[in-house]
C-alpha cells in the first residue's frame, strides 16, 4: 500500500511540473503582445503609452518585444507554433496581405465602425493601409516618410543655402561635397534593407508609380528597361565615388553615424532616423534636417515612400475585447499618438493629433507626405515576401560591384519570376 | 524488488525522454512531413506536392552555393582547430614559460556562447576601427579599408577563424591529456637512438595521440554540423549568399522567404547528409578501435 501511495505521489511530482510548464500563466484581463519597437526603435515610449492603455481599461499587457530584424522571423515561428499573441505590430502592405491570405488574422470591421475610426484615421492611409481582401486586419500605429536627412553644419560649410529639386542639382550638389573632402552619401546597406529606398526613388521618379506597381505585383519584369534605367542611375552615383565605400559593410545606425559626424553629408532613410538622432542628442533643425528625393522625369507624379506600422490581432486570439481595446486606445488616443509618435520620430495616422506637437523637421516631412501625389509603401513591403527577399539581395549585390547591374538584374529577373510562382 | 527497481528506472527516465520526444523526435518527423507540402509557416492550409520540394533542390542554385560552403565550412572547422589543437599542445608540453596561463587563455574562448564568440569577432573586423584593421594600419603605415565581413571573398573565410579561434582551445586541452599518458622513458630512448625532434613527434607522438586525435574530430565534425549560430551572427549568410550554408540556406527560405515546405526539404536533406558522415565516421572508428585495441 505504501509503495503504491508513493507511486502515485511520484507520478503527480513528475506530471505536476509539465502541467504548471504548460499550463499558461494568462488571466482573463490579460492581453498578450508582441512587436519589434525594441532600442533605438521606440521601446520606452511604447511602454509608456501601453502603461497609459493600463490605466485607463481593466486589462493588463503581457509584452514580449523581439528585435526588429528577428522579429521578421520570430513572428513567423510563433506562427507555426499557433502560438501568436492576441495583438502584434506588423508592417502594412504587402506583409500584412501574406499573413492574411494565410486566415491569420482576425477581422476588425466591428470594432473600427463602433470605435468610429473612420473620423479618427486618415483617409488615405486607411485606404492603403488596412483593408484587406475586402476586410480591415490593420490598425495604423504610425508611419515614416523617407528623405533625405542631411548634417545641417556639413551643408553649411559647404555653402548650400538652396536644397536640390531636380536630378541634375542633385548631382552638382554631390560633386561640391565631393570637392569638399566630403563625402555625400552615407548608405548602411549590411541589413540590405535601406538599400531599397534608393531603388524605390529611382524607379518612381523615372518609371512611374504604376509601373513600379506592375514590378511589385509580378506583371512586369526586372530585366525591363525602366529598371535597367534606375539602376545604371543609381550606380553612377557609385561609380562617381558619391557613396560611402564599402555600405554593406554599415548598418543604418552606421551610416546615421557618419552623417552625424560629419563623415558624410546625407543619408536617404526613414524619419525613425530623428528618433535616433535626438536620442544621442541631435536638434531637429539645428544639427539635421531633410530635403525630398529630386524629381527626375517631368510629368510623373511626385511619389513619397515610406512603410506604415500597424498593429494586428491574431486570429487565434483569446481575449477578443482587450485586444480591440489595445489597439483602438493605441490609434484614438490623440494624446497616446502624439506620445509615441514624438518618442519613436514617426508621423500619425491620427487626424487629431496637432502637427505642432511635431519637431520643426517632422512637421516638414508631414506637409511633405500631405502634399505628395503618391505615397507608396517601401519595397520589401510593396511585394511578397519571398520576391523581396530576392530584391534584397539584389540591392546588395549591386552595392558590392554596380558593374554587374546587367547581370545581377537577370538573375534577378528570373528569382522573382519564380518567386511570385510560389 | 527488480520489479520495483524497473519502475522506478521508468518513472525517472520518463520526464527526460518525454522532453527529447517533444523537443527532437517531434520536430523532426514534423520536419518530414512538411517536407512534402507548400506550407508558408503561417497557414493553416496547405497542399501535399509530392517530392517536388526535392526535385527544386536540383535545380535552386542557392542550394548548390550553400552545399559548396557547406563543404568548405566543414573541412575547415575539422582541420585548422584540430591542427593548431595539436600545436599548441605540443608548445605547453614542452614546458615553455607561462604554459600554464597559455592554457587557460587559449582554452577560455570555448566557455564562450557561440553568439558572443560572434559579436566580438564583428567587432575586431569592423572596418573603421576593429582590432584587425587597426593592427594592419600600425603594421603597414596605410589606413585598410577591409570590410572582412561585407566582401563575399573574406565573408566565409572570417567566420571560419573566428570559428577556428573558439574550438582550438578544446583540441589542446583533449591532446595536452593525451599526451599526460605518453611516457617520458619512450621519448628519452628515442632522443637517445638519435631521433630529431620532428621525427618524435611525426613517428611516435602523433601515432600515440591517435585516441585523442579520435575524440578531437569526433566533436570538431559534430560542432562543425551544428555551427549555424556563430554564422547567424557574424554574416547571416551574406553578403548575398556568399556565406550561406546548408543551415542557413534552410532557415532563409523556411523563414524569410516563408517557404517552410521547401526549407524542411533542405532540412532532411541536411539531416541526412549528416547521418552519412556520421555513419561512415563511426564504421572508421569501429576499425581504428580494432586496431588499437
Amino acid at each position: 500500500m505504501s509503495i503504491q501511495f508513493t507511486r502515485r505521489g511520484l507520478a503527480a511530482a513528475v506530471v505536476l511540473p509539465v502541467l504548471l510548464a504548460t499550463s499558461p500563466a494568462i488571466s482573463q484581463g490579460d492581453v498578450t503582445i508582441t512587436h519589434y519597437f525594441t532600442g533605438e526603435l521606440g521601446k520606452k515610449s511604447f511602454d509608456e503609452q501601453v502603461a497609459k492603455f493600463e490605466a485607463a481599461s481593466d486589462f493588463t499587457v503581457k509584452d514580449s518585444p523581439i528585435g526588429h530584424e528577428d522579429f521578421k522571423s520570430g513572428i513567423l515561428v510563433r506562427a507555426a507554433g499557433q502560438s501568436l499573441p492576441d495583438v502584434f505590430s506588423y508592417w502594412a502592405g504587402a506583409r500584412v496581405q501574406f499573413v492574411v491570405d494565410s486566415g491569420s488574422l482576425h477581422p476588425i470591421d466591428d470594432m473600427w465602425n463602433r470605435e468610429g475610426l473612420d473620423d479618427v484615421v486618415a483617409k488615405s492611409v486607411a485606404d492603403s493601409a488596412t483593408m484587406y481582401n475586402g476586410n480591415r486586419y490593420l490598425v495604423p500605429l504610425n508611419y515614416h516618410y523617407s528623405g533625405m536627412f542631411y548634417n545641417t553644419n556639413v551643408m553649411a560649410d559647404a555653402g548650400v543655402t538652396e536644397f536640390p529639386t531636380t536630378w541634375d542639382g542633385f548631382l552638382e550638389l554631390c560633386e561640391k561635397l565631393k570637392g569638399m573632402g566630403v563625402t555625400p552619401i552615407a548608405l548602411g546597406s549590411m541589413n540590405r534593407w535601406p538599400a531599397q529606398f534608393w531603388f524605390d526613388y529611382l524607379l518612381l521618379n523615372t518609371a512611374g508609380p504604376k509601373y513600379r506597381a506592375a514590378l511589385m505585383n509580378g506583371s512586369a519584369s526586372y530585366d525591363d528597361p525602366e529598371v535597367v534605367r534606375a539602376m545604371e542611375m543609381w550606380a553612377s552615383l557609385v561609380d562617381a565615388g558619391y557613396f560611402v565605400p564599402n555600405a554593406n559593410a554599415d548598418n543604418w545606425t552606421d551610416a546615421s553615424d557618419r552623417v552625424a559626424r560629419g563623415e558624410a553629408a546625407m543619408t536617404l532613410m526613414g524619419t525613425w532616423i530623428t528618433g535616433y538622432w535626438n536620442g544621442i542628442g541631435l536638434m531637429a533643425g539645428d544639427d539635421y534636417d531633410f530635403f525630398p528625393f529630386p524629381a527626375i522625369d517631368d510629368g510623373l507624379p511626385t511619389s513619397v515612400v515610406g512603410p506604415v506600422d500597424g498593429l494586428v490581432i491574431s486570429s487565434n486570439v483569446q481575449n477578443v475585447a482587450g485586444a480591440e481595446a489595445f489597439i483602438a486606445f493605441m490609434v484614438s488616443d490623440p494624446g497616446v499618438q502624439a506620445g509615441w509618435t514624438k518618442g519613436q520620430g514617426a508621423l500619425s495616422a491620427n487626424t487629431m493629433v496637432d502637427p505642432a506637437e511635431y519637431n520643426a523637421v517632422m512637421q516638414k516631412a508631414n506637409a511633405t507626405v500631405a502634399a505628395a501625389d503618391h505615397f507608396a509603401f517601401n519595397y520589401d513591403l510593396a511585394t511578397p515576401p519571398p520576391v523581396a527577399e530576392v530584391g534584397l539581395a539584389m540591392f546588395a549585390e549591386f552595392m558590392n560591384d554596380p558593374s554587374r547591374s546587367g547581370e545581377i538584374l537577370a538573375g534577378a529577373a528570373t528569382a522573382a519570376a519564380e518567386a511570385f510562382t510560389q | 524488488m527488480e520489479r520495483e527497481n524497473r519502475f522506478w528506472r521508468i518513472v525517472l527516465l520518463a520526464l527526460p525522454l518525454a522532453v527529447f520526444a517533444v523537443l527532437v523526435v517531434w520536430p523532426l518527423f514534423s520536419s518530414f512531413y512538411y517536407s512534402f507540402t507548400n506550407w508558408n509557416g503561417f497557414d493553416s492550409r496547405y497542399e501535399f506536392v509530392g517530392f517536388r520540394n526535392f526535385a527544386k533542390i536540383y535545380t535552386d542554385k542557392l542550394f548548390l552555393n550553400a552545399a559548396i560552403n557547406t563543404a568548405i565550412w566543414m573541412v575547415a572547422a575539422i582541420l585548422l582547430p584540430t591542427l593548431l589543437g595539436l600545436g599548441l599542445a605540443l608548445l605547453i608540453d614542452s614546458r615553455i614559460p607561462g604554459g600554464t596561463i597559455f592554457k587557460s587563455v587559449f582554452y577560455l574562448p570555448i566557455c564562450l556562447s557561440a553568439v558572443v564568440v560572434g559579436q566580438i569577432w564583428v567587432w575586431i573586423y569592423q572596418q573603421d576601427w576593429g582590432l584587425l584593421n587597426t593592427v594592419i594600419w600600425t603594421v603597414t603605415g596605410e589606413r585598410p579599408a577591409i570590410a572582412w565581413l561585407a566582401k563575399p571573398e573574406t565573408a566565409l573565410g572570417s567566420v571560419i577563424v573566428a570559428w577556428s579561434w573558439q574550438q582550438t582551445g578544446l583540441s589542446m586541452v583533449i591532446y595536452l591529456a593525451g599526451l599526460v599518458s605518453i611516457q617520458e622513458e619512450l621519448l628519452e630512448v628515442c632522443e637517445i637512438e638519435g631521433a630529431s625532434a620532428w621525427q618524435r613527434i611525426r613517428l611516435v607522438i602523433i601515432p600515440l595521440l591517435t585516441p585523442a586525435t579520435i575524440v578531437v574530430i569526433a566533436l570538431s565534425v559534430i560542432n562543425s554540423l551544428k555551427g549555424f549560430d556563430i554564422l547567424f551572427i557574424m554574416t547571416g549568410g551574406g553578403p548575398f549568399h556568399s556565406s550561406d550554408t546548408l543551415a542557413m540556406h534552410m532557415y532563409n527560405e523556411s523563414f524569410r522567404k516563408y517557404l517552410m515546405g521547401y526549407g524542411s526539404a533542405i532540412s532532411v536533406v541536411l539531416f541526412l547528409i549528416a547521418l552519412t558522415i556520421i555513419r561512415i565516421y563511426f564504421r572508421q572508428l569501429r576499425k581504428l578501435d580494432e586496431i588499437h585495441g
